[in-house]
Parts: C-alpha cells; sequence; structure tokens
C-alpha cells in the first residue's frame, strides 16, 4: 500500500536531484564553455570577412540551442538514475535549477580563463567583431550603432555577479520549459494521466 | 467547467512566459536607444546573439533578441495559451512529439541551408519558423495539464 502512495506521489529530497542537476549541468557548461572558447579563438584568428555568419554568431546560435536542452536531458539523467516517476513540478524544478547551473559554471570557467590563462581574451574578442562589422557591406550609421553596442556588451560584462544574477532566470524558464518536454516523454504515465 | 490539472503552476509559467516576451522587445518600451547594453539586453545576451541586423524592432529600436528568438519566445507564449483548448482532445497518439520533432528538423534545415549559403533566410522567415518551434514545443507538454477524468457520482 505504502508502495503504491509513494509511487503516484512521489517527494524526493534535494539530495535525489542533484546528481542529475549538477552532472548534466557541469557537462553542458562544459560543452558551452569549450565551444564558446573553440569559435571564440576562430574567431580572433580569422581574417574579417564581413559575413555575418561569422564563428561568434554561429556560437552565439548553436550553443544556446544546445544549452537549452540541458532540462529535458537532466530529466531523462533523472527518470533513469533515480526513478522513473516524476511529477510535472519536480521536473520543472531539475529543468530551471540545470539552467541556474550552467549560468553559474560557465560563468566561473570563462573568469578562470580570463584570470589564468588569456588576460586579454575580451578585447581580442572584441577587435575582431569590430573589424568583422568593419568590414560589413551596411551603412556606417548601424556600423557605429553595432561596434558601440558590442563594446558595451562586452565590457558591461565585469561583475560576475551580475553575469550570473542577470543570467539565471532566462536560461532558467527555457530549461524548465525543456524539462517539461522531458516530464512527457520519459517520466512514466499514471493510468488516468493520459 | 473542467479546471486544468496543475493550474497553479500553469497559470506562472503562463505568467513568466509573458513577462519573458515583454522583456525580449529590448529597450524600446523603455525608451532606451537601443537594447544592447540596456539591462533588458543583457538579460539575453546568454541565450542569443543579439545582431540587430537580424532583429525585429520595437519601436525604432531593435529588440532584445534577434527575430528568429522573438519568434520562439512569441511561440512558446501562443502555444502556452493554446494548452487548454488541447487538453479537450481524446486523441491517444503523441503526434505532438512528432510536431516538435517536425519544428526542430525544419529549424536545422533553415540554419544549415543559411549557413552554406543555398538560401538566404530573412527576419520575417526566421521568425515564423522560431514561432512553429516555440508553439511545438508548449504544445508538447500539454497532455501533463488534462485534468483527469472522474465520473461524477455526487452532487455534494
Amino acid at each position: 500500500m505504502d508502495e503504491i502512495t509513494e509511487k503516484q506521489d512521489p517527494k524526493y529530497s534535494f539530495s535525489d536531484y542533484w546528481p542529475s542537476i549538477g552532472i548534466v549541468g557541469a557537462i553542458f557548461s562544459l560543452i558551452t564553455f569549450v565551444g564558446g572558447l573553440f569559435f571564440g579563438y576562430q574567431q580572433i584568428n580569422s581574417e574579417p570577412s564581413g559575413s555575418f555568419l561569422s564563428p561568434f554568431m554561429i556560437s552565439s546560435g548553436v550553443l544556446c540551442l544546445v544549452s537549452s536542452i540541458a532540462g529535458l536531458i537532466a530529466v531523462w539523467h533523472f527518470t533513469r538514475e533515480v526513478s522513473p516517476v516524476l511529477k510535472l513540478g519536480q521536473g520543472a524544478v531539475i529543468g530551471f535549477l540545470t539552467g541556474a547551473v550552467i549560468v553559474v559554471v560557465s560563468v566561473l570557467l570563462s573568469e578562470l580563463w580570463i584570470l589564468l590563462v588569456d588576460p586579454e581574451y575580451n578585447e581580442k574578442m572584441l577587435e575582431s567583431v569590430i573589424a568583422n562589422f568593419e568590414a560589413m557591406d551596411m551603412p556606417q550609421s548601424t556600423k557605429d550603432d553595432m561596434i558601440d553596442a558590442m563594446a558595451e556588451s562586452i565590457e558591461s560584462q565585469q561583475s560576475i555577479f551580475r553575469q550570473i544574477f542577470i543570467g539565471i532566470p532566462i536560461t532558467g524558464l527555457i530549461n524548465l520549459v525543456t524539462a517539461l518536454i522531458g516530464v512527457a516523454i520519459f517520466a512514466e504515465k499514471k493510468q488516468n494521466d493520459f | 467547467m473542467v479546471r486544468l490539472k496543475h493550474f497553479r503552476f500553469y497559470f506562472g509559467v503562463l505568467i513568466s512566459l509573458v513577462v519573458m516576451l515583454f522583456l525580449s522587445l529590448g529597450g524600446g518600451p523603455w525608451g532606451a536607444e537601443r537594447s544592447i547594453g540596456h539591462w533588458t539586453g543583457a538579460l539575453f545576451q546568454n541565450v542569443c546573439h543579439q545582431n540587430p541586423e537580424r532583429s525585429l524592432l520595437f519601436s525604432g529600436v531593435p529588440m532584445a533578441v534577434n527575430s528568429r528568438c522573438f519568434g520562439v519566445f512569441s511561440g512558446l507564449l501562443a502555444g502556452w495559451l493554446l494548452i487548454p483548448a488541447l487538453t479537450r482532445l481524446t486523441s491517444k497518439k503523441p503526434w505532438e512529439l512528432w510536431l516538435l520533432l517536425l519544428a526542430v528538423i525544419v529549424q536545422i534545415i533553415d540554419y544549415t541551408g543559411n549557413l552554406f549559403q543555398l538560401w538566404e533566410n530573412t527576419n520575417m522567415s526566421r521568425t515564423v519558423l522560431g514561432l512553429f518551434l516555440g508553439m511545438a514545443a508548449s504544445m508538447a507538454v500539454f497532455r501533463l495539464f488534462k485534468p483527469i477524468n472522474k465520473k461524477i457520482t455526487d452532487h455534494g
């Protein structure tokens, strides 16, 4: 009887969620960090082509899509490793926190890279992106706007806490939605649920 | 009237999606000249390349996200609003997951074709395809909100 109740109304502690959130969050942080560096150095070492599809732009699109499915993967991990029974709200918590872990770890890794390995990374990146904008075929006023905006954007990333605080809500919400898709696909359905 | 299962959760996510969509409009509604560098732009810099040339304008200011991301966010909200209607469907086949798969494949094809210069997508095409993906993503979870069918045996 207890077992049936437990299965229909599962209650988990944070330590049950943590492995899925931590492992998947850390893996996706590493993927986005390494992918970002790869495309970043490709951008820095490339000649300005004037193309919109520069390594920097490609990496922004691809890495965003990759990191947004972390919530779904974290739910899949939970249903495989902890319990196949997972309620909607529990999946949402896993998704949101996985997004938060991705933001925190990615920011810390980026800061460590700049602190210990390449202190001039941001400056080199900025110069390269500006050079690419300069080579683009568009009105000078638009170019100036884009360059100013890009410079402001990179300069505004100075505070670790600001990056974390401002990065978590949107990344968390997107991963929450993909985690719900994970619940729909991977969690065990009760007879009367569908 | 049958109430959605997990109604409060549904409503909470609905509010979050409305707020996210509004903030994605960028600095325009706040009277700023730009979105990048504005706090609304900073909110989305982890999830979007924010290229002003690939963004729609709001009040003459490029939005905080590009046209595809704006389409996705709009679609997430539109699909979420459709969930109460979808819960009335009786089909047991998981068509919504096939729809999501199709939306993802279409995105990949569009992105790849543009990358290899087979065609050039536009702000409009990116918005529409993003809208399709966002709607499909929200609709994929509608069964989680389906009210449990119970036979009413008393009138109390």
